[in-house]
């Protein structure tokens, strides 16, 4: 029992090396073969452009390590940027309370998640799926599909282009919330036990833990990271309108588990999942500054392109080399037809 | 033994997706050393959507430019309409230190945030096709304006019919802004140059073609002197055509519109629409990335009345620094099959 733990965790060690590897070898040819990379004004906007997909992420990564998913974030995004949109122009709200509610609405929102999950014990796929189309519709319905929200007071666009002590607020905002995820997941023993859920929530259970509650919460924290993410965006573009946040949902489930965590839960590290960010931001930024890339025009789709690739890669490499092993291992027995039960030496 | 395979097919792998860029990095170097000579200008290029055949040919139009004034061209843009990537597209562009931008802009409001970064920076920046808002950027290249739209369908109408007879309008609703700035100029030039032709009808479709359709078949039978429909909003000229082939009046009810070409083409061919009028997509392009060009090169300023751009000549600009194509350009039987937007 001690001895399969710690080799598990060996395991999830090599992993995040590895993948910090990979990060540091994509940085190291940028810096060479990219134009412009390392730029301060480079790095700033590798940060600003991943900051929202960034933070659904790191709140995606205790619903997946409890063995969930939520897939109506980023639809949640859109709703929570139409609301706030209705809030300051429709309503005529000042921008602090708007957000202060915004907020509010994306937390009640991940709780409607959590409730129906855990109250009516239906899977995570299909009711986040359910709400993916709820709240995009919802947001589509407000804006008629069309409507676009813009002109916001100043005070309100800066978050998007601040930078307090030299780095842009996104750093700042993505930095606190890994932190606090990682407090929670990692230092708490109530986020210790997503772990616990992720491995067997029947055990969980018999082991005395408070599985709904402990279930309910990485969804309603997701709801709320969605809100802020959606302002963060809306700040970013000047523009409030219900396709805010598409597709971003797979893009941070691609992150999480890019990061270790397993897609079935209970493994997984918030850092990994911030090494997973690193790694999928910075290859969309330096690929398409790469000259040859930067002349056909095609970063963006190159990006997407290895992005599937390197996930592919890290997600299939150990069970590859577990094949090839025993690939190997069949080849190196003696020409008996039947294997024999001690391996020879 | 283990351990090292598996950390073999991890490294390697890794490192094959990291080759495509390998081989050139001295075009980049040449590229740095040509702008820092400041000789060749180095001007960005950015379509709403790359996968649309309209801007397509903007592109074609683009590349012609630059071949003529030898600037390197960089082309991006996102692969569907996303103003959240054409926003990431321009700050990456400010950091790789691009002389010009020429942008066709999806969300007016929301890219002026990143224009004006990029016009603190020292980029030049120049619109085409959908403009921002006007202190983002130094010239907006316009496909036409809506007196040129308007004159130019009456004008055609007119020569369709010989300058007389009952002619009925489809539009998309009695309330969208550019097309009642369309009818407006519509009407005067047929007050003004055609006395003897007379609009019986103007009914809205909804931008859908069939209800164009419907509506086309309502006025044929409510007008049976009725020469010609005038579709302006490009769902009603399929439709319209529709109707009229379906009533069998074709030729003898002429239809002409606002629209693409493409999906035109069966109809034109076929004898049933006579004329679609749009822009030359291509000469967008061509002329938004002379404008570039110019302003980048410092040919052309702000406050400047005209400029030369090529084989377009000598173009207007207006005070509002808005740099007009020209006049809308006729597709027809004849033409359609050289364009493919």
């Amino acid at each position: 029992m001690a001895h399969s733990s710690r080799s598990l965790k060996a395991q999830l060690l090599r992993h995040d090396v590895l993948l910090l590897l990979v990060l540091a070898l994509e940085i190291a040819y940028f810096l060479n073969f990219a134009r412009n990379f390392g730029t301060p004004d480079n790095l700033s906007n590798i940060v600003r452009h991943s900051a929202e997909i960034g933070l659904l992420a790191l709140a995606m990564m205790p619903v997946i390590l409890t063995g969930g998913i939520d897939l109506s974030v980023g639809s949640l995004m859109g709703l929570c940027a139409v609301l706030f949109g209705v809030l300051t122009h429709d309503l005529h709200w000042a921008s602090l309370p708007a957000a202060s509610l915004t907020v509010a609405a994306g937390l009640v929102a991940g709780a409607f998640n959590a409730s129906v999950i855990t109250l009516l014990r239906l899977p995570p796929l299909i009711v986040t799926l359910g709400t993916y189309s709820l709240f995009r519709g919802l947001a589509e319905a407000i804006t008629q599909g069309t409507k676009t929200y813009r002109s916001f007071e100043p005070a309100f666009l800066q978050l998007g282009e601040l930078r307090p002590a030299g780095l842009p607020l996104q750093a700042w905002i993505l930095g606190v919330g890994a932190l606090g995820f990682y407090v929670l997941v990692h230092r708490t023993t109530f986020g210790r036990s997503f772990r616990a859920i992720g491995f067997s929530p029947e055990g969980a259970r018999y082991a005395g833990l408070p599985v709904l509650w402990r279930t309910a919460l990485p969804y309603l924290l997701a709801g709320g990271v969605a809100a802020v993410a959606a302002l963060l965006f809306t700040a970013r573009l000047r523009q409030a309108r219900a396709d805010a946040g598409t597709g971003y949902e797979l893009a941070a489930i691609t992150a999480v588990v890019l990061g270790g965590t397993s897609i079935f839960g209970g493994t997984g590290t918030v850092y990994g999942t911030v090494a997973g960010i690193a790694a999928i931001a910075v290859l969309n930024n330096g690929i398409g500054r790469i000259p040859a890339v930067l002349k056909a025009g095609i970063g963006g789709e190159l990006a997407s392109l290895l992005t599937g690739a390197l996930l592919l890669i890290a997600l299939a490499a150990p069970g590859l080399s577990k094949l090839l092993q025993s690939v190997r291992k069949q080849s190196t027995l003696p020409a008996s037809a039947n294997p024999s039960p001690s391996p020879t030496h | 033994m283990k351990r090292s395979q598996f950390l073999h097919s991890l490294l390697v792998l890794p490192a094959a997706f990291l080759l495509p860029g390998c081989n050139k990095p001295e075009t980049g170097a040449s590229a740095e050393n040509a702008s820092g000579a400041g000789k060749k200008l180095t001007i960005a290029f950015m379509p709403k959507s790359k996968g649309n055949s309209y801007f397509i040919n903007c592109e074609k139009g683009a590349r012609e430019a630059v071949k003529e004034l030898g600037v390197d061209l960089l082309f991006d843009g996102p692969t569907n309409t996303d103003p959240a990537k054409q926003n990431e597209i321009v700050e990456n562009w400010i950091t790789l230190g691009v002389d010009v931008m020429a942008v066709a802009c999806e969300n007016k409001e929301g890219i002026s945030g990143a224009l004006k970064k990029a016009q603190e920076k020292g980029i030049k920046v120049v619109t085409f096709d959908s403009d921002t808002t006007p202190d983002a950027r130094s010239f907006f290249v316009s496909q036409a304006t809506a007196q040129g739209i308007g004159e130019g369908l009456m004008d055609e109408a007119a020569r369709l019919c010989d300058e007389e007879g009952e002619f009925a309008i489809i539009t998309a609703t009695l309330t969208a802004a550019n097309m009642n700035e369309w009818r407006k100029h519509i009407e005067a030039r047929l007050a003004e140059k055609y006395p003897k032709m007379k609009l019986v009808d103007t009914k809205p479709c909804d931008d859908q073609k069939d209800k164009a359709q419907q509506e086309t078949t309502n006025l044929l039978g409510a007008n049976p002197n009725l020469k010609c429909i005038m579709a302006i909003c490009s769902p009603a000229v399929p439709g319209a055509a529709e109707a009229v082939k379906q009533a069998g009046k074709a030729g003898a009810v002429k239809v002409l519109g606002l629209g693409l070409p493409s999906e035109n083409r069966a109809y034109l061919k076929d004898g049933i629409t006579q004329s679609v009028i749009l822009w030359k997509v291509a000469d967008l392009g061509y002329l938004a990335l002379y404008a570039a060009h110019a302003l980048g090169s410092g040919a052309l300023k702000t406050g400047d009345t005209s400029f030369k751009a090529g084989r377009l000549g000598e173009l207007q600009v207006d005070s509002g620094g808005a740099i007009i194509l020209g006049k809308p350009f006729v597709f027809n039987k004849e033409n359609v099959d050289q364009f493919d937007f």
